[in-house]
This record gives structure tokens, C-alpha cells and sequence, in this order.
């Protein structure tokens, strides 16, 4: 087990190290000038531009850029953002907190009710609640994020204003209010992002849940638990449902990664402060330092996702084994 | 599992409402004597003399509005030339010793928030790091003029020029206020940005920072002991939100009480007029949008562009277009068009001749006498086998570019012009504009409220002028206006550059909007500075 540990880790730090390496250098490939932003409405002049280069390192070659970036990351220091003039580090982490706080209650509202709405439509199958969900799943399938964002923040927050449409927390709050009233304040303005991004998440994962589960469901060994006269319960949740999720796990580990990336435009609608909005405005203003930083995290989780994948497989089922 | 399931949910549902209607209820107590302002950008860095580069916001400059006083303000005419349009803040009153010293007493009540009295060694630490090109480049470049400034005593400041000119008062007053020399004249210039100064700064305004949420919102709090009257309202949020369709609906859900640039798109403005608590406050603003020309070859630039560098084609494209029209479609009645590159902020906007309206025919007869004719009957005229065909560079992230691209495009076709509208990237187009990569290039900029500024794009040495336009006149008409040498009235000599800019035609101007705020009606003597939104802010009253 330590040896895969050991294996597994070498791997993602290279896998790691590649990927950083290529997106250095295509973002530098890529047309388009860092300090546009800044010259975004009293344009610089050249003797602005150049004293600016020269501050963010930009008039260097790219090697030495380089071998500037990877010492300092091996310090831990990703730079400092040109469009924010403060360290990324500083940046990632006043962020980190909101994206996962969005990224992971849709994905627990994803794999609790995906995966129970899916195991219902298996056991139900061509019922119909069946039908009725499976249709409902399609539809929900197949609304973007964006459009349903736009709808629930105006339907809910401007017209019935029972949530708040934006923000992760309403600055009124007074600042000596008990750490109750601020979680509750947090979960208000929680509610209608979560359900945007979830209404699609949960589609796909019921859907893949249903299929696995009628699959296991018509296997044998079903067949020989219920024979031994166990509790529908139990047939269905331990032993088919354990079996019935490894398609599941393998969503898991690819939906991890766009915790981060794939929040953004529900970010910008709900103005969410969180990690998805502040990589797309660093694209959009080429901030190399908060895209190298904002890519480091995205390959971790990439690279996590797998791992975590690796040992959920391995926890299951007896057949696997870490070595 | 299928029975405690739905019970457990309705259950957390319930606690969930119940929490969030007490959240609710604790916040909505606590909005009398506030504001919630919302905005689009985050202010990062709002301390004079740091605010460069990527930190040269709106959003910064407005936030240090509130933070840091400076020596004086602009009055109500925003007229920056001469001594007398100027509001005292810090400084009570200014003198002349010649035309090349200004003297300024500091008002002795003036106080840091941290009860320290500002001095005139505050003033002498911050004109010297703003000055200095390695801490301020672009500051530096502003005040360029300026030769010294030195203290007389706690309270007497005296700057000298190098030589006359109408905007001295402006210049030192300005671009930098005073920050407090005994908390920073320990910490290096190079050091300051990443200091405590910046999280927790101590100024001299109506308001003080209480703290940042980092791309939420910034609290601030009215300064108890401001010297020119206690904010009558205590309490200021500013908050962000980058999409404008966030930005509305926090204001019409009654999270937010005040909001900036209202349009676009226009249709918030029914939206907004929906709401009986709300009003809309129009302002003239520094933005001046317009197609440039560039006239010299992008492709090789050391020859004349074969199309642009002929006056005649310039002039027929500006007669040819309606921009009456075109405003009209993304601004509504909020935008005018102004005369040369004036955004309605400059006080020379007043008293300037009116842009020429549209005249198809003229147009047509400067581009047959430019040699332009349709010869194969294609719609699009040619010479020596050259299409009339131009394009029109703008970025993907303006909205109101990209609509009225298209309503240019469809306005030249008839007099044989082909136009390719070449929607790029921001950073990409960025730099192709500096780069001089262009055919015509669709500008959108915001002006400072002195028209000094113009030399920078206008001048044949202009440091911003990327379509290399150079005429001679204008360059020593724009001298003559900013020294200020001309008797009788003082936008005369800038009105003549202008007749001079707009008979070259470098570029077609097409609009200078005005800013469009909505506020709640509850608030009392509100007023919305041009240039600086919420200055005024300390004078404004909440009616609940």
C-alpha cells in the first residue's frame, strides 16, 4: 500500500510538473498583452507600459520567466497578480473557501439525492415515477446553468424575495451577530447558486446511477439475496447498490476538477465570490501569475480526483487491490 | 430509506427558512443611517500615490475619495483652469506670490482619523513620492510642472511651477491627496503596497475603512470627528458585483440602495423606473467613445495608410454616419455627440461648437473627389483596382461597440464603404491598438476632468497617440490653450484646437454618455459629482 502511495504521488508531482510547464509556455504563446487592464480606459504611455514590464518581470525572456516561476514555486510563492498588485498565494486562498463551500454542497446534494433519486428509478423501473423522473432529469439535463441562474436569482430574489440574488453574505449583518445568524446568512445566499448548478449535476448523476443500478439489479447474486429472504433494504443498498457504483466514482473524480472551473458564469450571476471567476478574469486580462496559480490548483484536483477514484474502487471491491 | 428521506428533507428545509428569515430580519434592522452602493469593480489599492497601472481604477480613486481629502476640490463648474472654481478642503485658502508660486494655508482643524493634525509636512511627503517616477510614473508625468513644494511652518505649503500655465492649482491639488507622513515616512515607497497601511489606512475624509471582503464588498464608517461636519450617514457599503445583471437585481431585490452606471443595457432603465423608490440621476461622465483612424500603414508602418492618410476619407466616413441615430440606439437619450474628443465632464464642452449632423451626399462627393468610385458596380467603390474596404477593430467585452460596429457597418455600405468588423479579445486588441495594428480602431477612453489631457492622444508626441495623427496647428493651439496666454474667454483657445482636430478629422467621435445612477428615494440632498460618483456622498441624508 505505501509503495502505491509512494508510486502515485511521483506520478501526479509529474504529471504536475508537465502540465504547469505546458501552460506556462502556451499562455505565452497565446496574443495579447498582460497590462491591458491596465490601460483599459486612460491608455499607458509607452514609458508606463515599459516601467510596468519591467516590474512584473515581463520584459525578460520567457526562460528566465520561467526559472523565475519555478523558484518560486518550490518557495511556495506563485507571484504577485498583475491586475490585483498583491501575492496569489493571498489571492487563491481568500477565495479557496467560498469555491468550495459552492463546489461541495453541489456535490453532496449531487451524490445524495442524484445517487437515491437513481437507485429509485432502478427499483421503480418503468413506473411511473420512473418516467416521471426520467423525464424530469432530461429537462433538467439539458438547462444551462447560465439561463437558470438568470431566471432563479430574478423569479426568487427579485420578485418573490424569499432569497437574496446575489453575494455570499449580506454586509448589513451586524458584526457582532452570533456565528448562528452568519451561517444562516451564508446558507440565504447559498441556496440559489447551489441549485443552479446542482438542477444539472443531479441530472447526470441520476441518470448514470438508474442505468448501473437496473444493470446489478438483474444480476444472479440479487436474485440468490433475496432468495435467502433478506430485506428488500438490504438487497437493494447493500449489495446492489455497492456494486452499482463504481460508474458513479468515476463521475466523482471527473466532477472534482470543475469545482473550480466549471462554476464560472453561475459565479458571475450570482456573484459568488469564489475561485471560478477570479481564473476567468485573470484569462480575460492574461494575469499570468493568478492563471499559473488558478492552473496549479485545477491540476491538483485533477490529479486528486484520480487518486481518490484509485482507493474508492479499491474500498469497494475486493477484486482491486493497491499495490 | 424511501420514508425518512422526504421528512428529513422538509425538516432541514424548515430549519433552513427559519435561519434565513432571522439572518434577514437582523440585517434589515441595521440599514437605517446605511447605504449599500453597488458596483462592478472591487477597489484594491485606493491610496494615493499607488494607484498605477493595473491599480489606476475607478474604483480605487472613488474609494480614496472618501478615504483621503484632498488640498482642495472642483467646484460644481469643473472648470480646472485659472484659481477660482476650487472648493477648500484641507487647505482653507490659497494665494498667489507670482505666477509661478502658489501658497496654501491648511485649514489647523484638519485631523487623521487617528486625531493626529494634518500638517504641511504631509503634504511636502506625499508631492515627493508622487513625483518620483520609480514610486508614481504616470503621477509623475502629471506633475512635471511642478519644480518644488516646501513647508513654512505646520500650516503653510508652497509649491512652485516651472512655468505659468492655468492649471497650476489644479495639478497641485488634484492628482495626489496628502497622506500622513508620521505613519509612512518609515516605510519604504517599494514596500508600502504590501504594508498594513493598505488593509487598515488612516486618512483624512469623511469616512474611514472599517474592512474589506475581499471581491464582496468594503464597510466604511462616517469619521466622528471629520473637521467639516460629521457624514449624516453613518454606515457605507460598497459592494460588488462584476455582472450587470447581478448589479440590478441586487438593487431591485432591496439589497442595495444606490447603483453606478445604470445602462447598459438600456433596458434597465423601465426596469428601474418600476420601482417608485427608485430615481434615476443622469451625470455627465469623463467617457468619450470613437472610431480612430490610423494613419499610417499597419502593415508597414513607416508609409501613409493607402486608405486613411486622404483627409477626404476621413471627413466623408464622420458626414456619412448618423450618430444621432446610433447613440440613440444604445443610449437612449443618455449620451450626446460631442465635438472633437471632449467627453461631457470637460468644462470646454460648454460654449463648444455643435458636431456636424450627417450628410450622405457630402460624403459621397469627398470620397469621388478622393478618386473613390464603384467602377465594376459591386456596391463598393475602388481606385487603381483597390477596394473601398477598412476594418474596424473593437473588443469582444464591450456590448455597446459591438452593437454599434454593426450599425456602422450598415450605415457606410451605402456610401461604398465596406467595413469588417474584427471583434477581438480584450488583451488582444489591446495590442493591436498600441501596436499601431489597425485599420480603424474603436476607442472608448475616460478623460481626467482637465482637457490638458487631450496632448496625450492629440499631439504629435503624444504619449497615447497610436494612430501617429500630427498636425502642427493643433499641437501649438493646445499649447496656447493650456498656458492660459489668451485674454477674454478661457475655452476660446481650446475651442480652436478643436475646430482644428475635428477639420482633420483623426478620428470620428461619436459619444460621450452621461452616467445614469439609481438611488433610493429616501435619501435626502443627494448629489453625484461628475468625475468622482459618490464625493459628495458626506452631504446626503437618510429620510427613514
Amino acid at each position: 500500500m505505501s509503495g502505491w502511495l509512494v508510486r502515485r504521488a511521483l506520478q501526479a508531482l509529474l504529471v504536475l510538473a508537465i502540465a504547469l510547464t505546458i501552460l506556462f509556455f502556451l499562455m505565452r504563446a497565446a496574443p495579447g498583452d498582460p497590462l491591458a487592464r491596465a490601460s483599459e480606459n486612460r491608455p499607458l504611455s509607452s514609458a508606463e507600459l515599459a516601467t510596468l514590464r519591467a516590474r512584473y518581470g515581463l520584459d525578460q525572456p520567457v526562460g528566465r520567466q520561467f526559472a523565475a516561476f519555478v523558484g518560486g514555486l518550490l518557495r511556495g510563492d506563485l507571484g504577485v497578480s498583475i491586475q490585483y498588485a498583491r501575492p496569489v498565494t493571498a489571492l487563491l486562498a481568500e477565495r479557496l473557501p467560498a469555491t468550495l463551500l459552492l463546489g461541495g454542497s453541489v456535490l453532496l446534494l449531487n451524490f445524495t439525492v442524484g445517487l437515491w433519486l437513481g437507485v429509485r428509478q432502478a427499483v421503480r423501473r418503468g413506473g411511473l415515477e420512473d418516467r416521471s423522473l426520467t423525464a424530469i432529469s432530461l429537462v433538467g439535463y439539458a438547462t444551462p446553468s447560465f439561463w437558470l441562474g438568470l431566471v432563479l436569482a430574478w423569479l426568487v430574489g427579485v420578485k418573490l424575495r424569499l432569497l437574496p440574488p446575489a453575494g455570499m453574505q449580506d454586509p448589513l449583518l451586524d458584526l457582532s451577530a452570533g456565528s448562528w445568524l452568519k451561517t444562516a446568512d451564508v446558507l440565504r445566499h447559498l441556496v440559489l447558486p447551489v441549485l443552479t448548478l446542482s438542477v444539472v449535476s443531479i441530472a447526470a448523476t441520476m441518470r448514470y446511477q438508474r442505468a448501473a443500478m437496473v444493470e446489478v439489479l438483474h444480476l444472479p447474486y440479487i436474485m440468490t439475496a433475496r432468495a435467502k429472504g433478506l430485506p428488500e433494504r438490504t438487497v437493494i443498498w447493500h449489495h446492489g447498490w455497492r456494486n452499482a457504483l463504481f460508474p458513479v466514482i468515476t463521475l466523482f473524480g471527473l466532477w472534482l476538477p470543475i469545482l473550480v472551473t466549471g462554476s464560472v458564469f453561475v459565479e458571475a450571476v450570482f456573484a459568488w465570490p469564489g475561485l471560478g471567476s477570479l481564473a476567468a478574469a485573470a484569462v480575460w486580462g492574461r494575469d499570468y501569475p493568478v492563471l499559473m496559480g488558478a492552473s496549479l490548483l485545477v491540476a491538483a484536483l485533477v490529479v486528486a480526483g484520480g487518486f481518490l477514484t484509485d482507493v474508492a474502487y479499491a474500498l469497494l471491491d475486493p477484486r482491486v487491490r493497491l499495490g | 430509506v424511501t420514508a425518512w428521506t422526504p421528512r428529513l428533507t422538509a425538516v432541514a428545509a424548515l430549519a433552513m427558512m427559519l435561519l434565513a428569515s432571522s439572518a434577514s430580519a437582523q440585517s434589515s434592522s441595521g440599514r437605517r443611517g446605511s447605504i449599500v452602493i453597488v458596483t462592478g469593480e472591487q477597489p484594491t489599492m485606493p491610496i494615493p500615490t499607488l494607484m498605477e497601472g493595473t491599480a489606476g481604477t475607478i474604483g480605487n480613486q472613488e474609494l480614496a475619495d472618501q478615504l483621503f481629502l484632498r488640498l482642495a476640490g472642483l467646484g460644481p463648474t469643473l472648470i480646472t483652469a485659472g484659481d477660482r472654481g476650487f472648493v477648500p478642503l484641507l487647505a482653507r485658502s490659497w494665494t498667489r506670490r507670482d505666477s509661478v508660486t502658489l501658497v496654501f494655508d491648511l485649514d489647523p482643524r484638519a485631523r487623521w482619523q487617528d486625531g493626529v493634525p494634518v500638517t504641511s509636512k504631509d503634504v511636502v511627503f506625499t508631492m515627493e513620492r508622487a513625483r518620483n517616477p520609480a514610486i508614481a510614473p504616470r503621477l509623475a508625468a502629471l506633475l512635471h510642472r511642478i519644480t518644488s513644494v516646501t513647508a513654512e511652518g505646520d500650516h503653510r505649503v508652497v509649491f512652485s511651477f516651472s512655468e505659468p500655465y492655468a492649471e497650476q492649482l489644479y495639478d497641485a491639488t488634484f492628482h495626489a491627496a496628502p497622506l500622513p507622513a508620521h505613519l509612512l515616512d518609515t516605510i519604504p515607497p517599494a514596500t508600502l503596497a504590501r504594508s498594513g497601511f493598505i488593509s487598515q489606512p488612516v486618512g483624512s475624509g469623511p469616512y474611514r475603512l472599517v474592512r474589506t471582503v475581499p471581491d464582496q464588498f468594503v464597510e466604511l464608517a462616517a469619521n466622528q470627528d471629520f473637521f467639516l461636519g460629521k457624514p449624516k450617514i453613518e454606515r457605507v457599503i460598497i459592494r460588488v458585483a462584476a455582472d450587470p445583471d447581478a448589479r440590478i437585481n441586487l438593487l431591485l431585490s432591496g439589497q442595495a440602495d444606490a447603483m453606478d452606471n445604470v445602462i447598459p443595457p438600456l433596458d434597465n432603465i423601465p426596469r428601474i423606473k418600476g420601482d417608485t423608490n427608485l430615481r434615476l440621476i443622469p451625470v455627465p461622465s469623463p467617457t468619450v467613445g470613437f472610431l480612430l483612424f490610423n494613419q499610417m500603414d499597419p502593415r508597414n508602418p513607416a508609409q501613409p495608410h493607402p486608405i486613411l492618410s486622404d483627409v477626404r476619407v476621413r471627413r466623408a466616413i464622420t458626414l456619412g454616419l448618423d450618430r444621432q441615430l446610433l447613440i440613440h440606439a444604445v443610449f437612449g437619450s443618455y449620451a450626446e455627440v460631442p465635438y472633437g474628443p471632449v467627453s461631457s465632464i470637460l468644462w470646454i464642452r460648454n460654449g463648444a461648437p455643435k458636431a456636424k449632423r450627417q450628410d450622405t451626399e457630402g460624403a459621397k462627393r469627398l470620397l469621388a473627389a478622393a478618386g473613390w468610385q464603384d467602377s465594376d458596380g459591386d456596391g463598393i467603390r475602388d481606385r487603381n483596382g483597390r477596394p473601398l474596404t477598412l476594418t474596424l477593430s473593437l473588443p469582444t467585452t464591450s456590448a455597446i461597440r459591438r452593437k454599434l460596429g454593426v450599425m456602422i457597418q450598415e450605415q457606410l455600405r451605402p456610401l461604398g464603404i465596406a467595413l469588417e468588423l474584427q471583434q477581438l479579445e480584450f488583451p488582444l486588441w489591446i495590442e493591436r491598438r498600441t501596436s499601431g495594428k489597425f485599420d480603424i480602431d474603436f476607442a472608448g477612453t475616460v478623460q481626467d476632468p482637465t482637457p490638458s489631457g487631450l496632448t496625450q492622444a492629440w499631439t504629435c508626441g503624444g504619449g497615447t497617440n497610436v494612430a501617429k495623427y500630427c498636425d502642427a496647428r493643433v499641437d501649438s493651439l493646445l499649447d496656447i490653450a493650456i498656458r492660459g496666454r489668451s485674454k477674454g474667454n478661457p475655452g476660446e483657445p481650446w475651442f480652436a484646437a478643436l475646430r482644428q482636430i475635428e477639420d482633420d478629422a483623426p478620428a470620428t467621435f461619436l459619444y460621450t454618455p452621461f452616467y445614469v445612477y439609481a438611488v433610493r428615494r429616501h435619501y435626502r440632498n443627494v448629489s453625484i459629482m461628475p468625475g468622482s460618483s459618490w464625493i459628495l456622498l458626506r452631504e446626503w441624508s437618510d429620510a427613514r
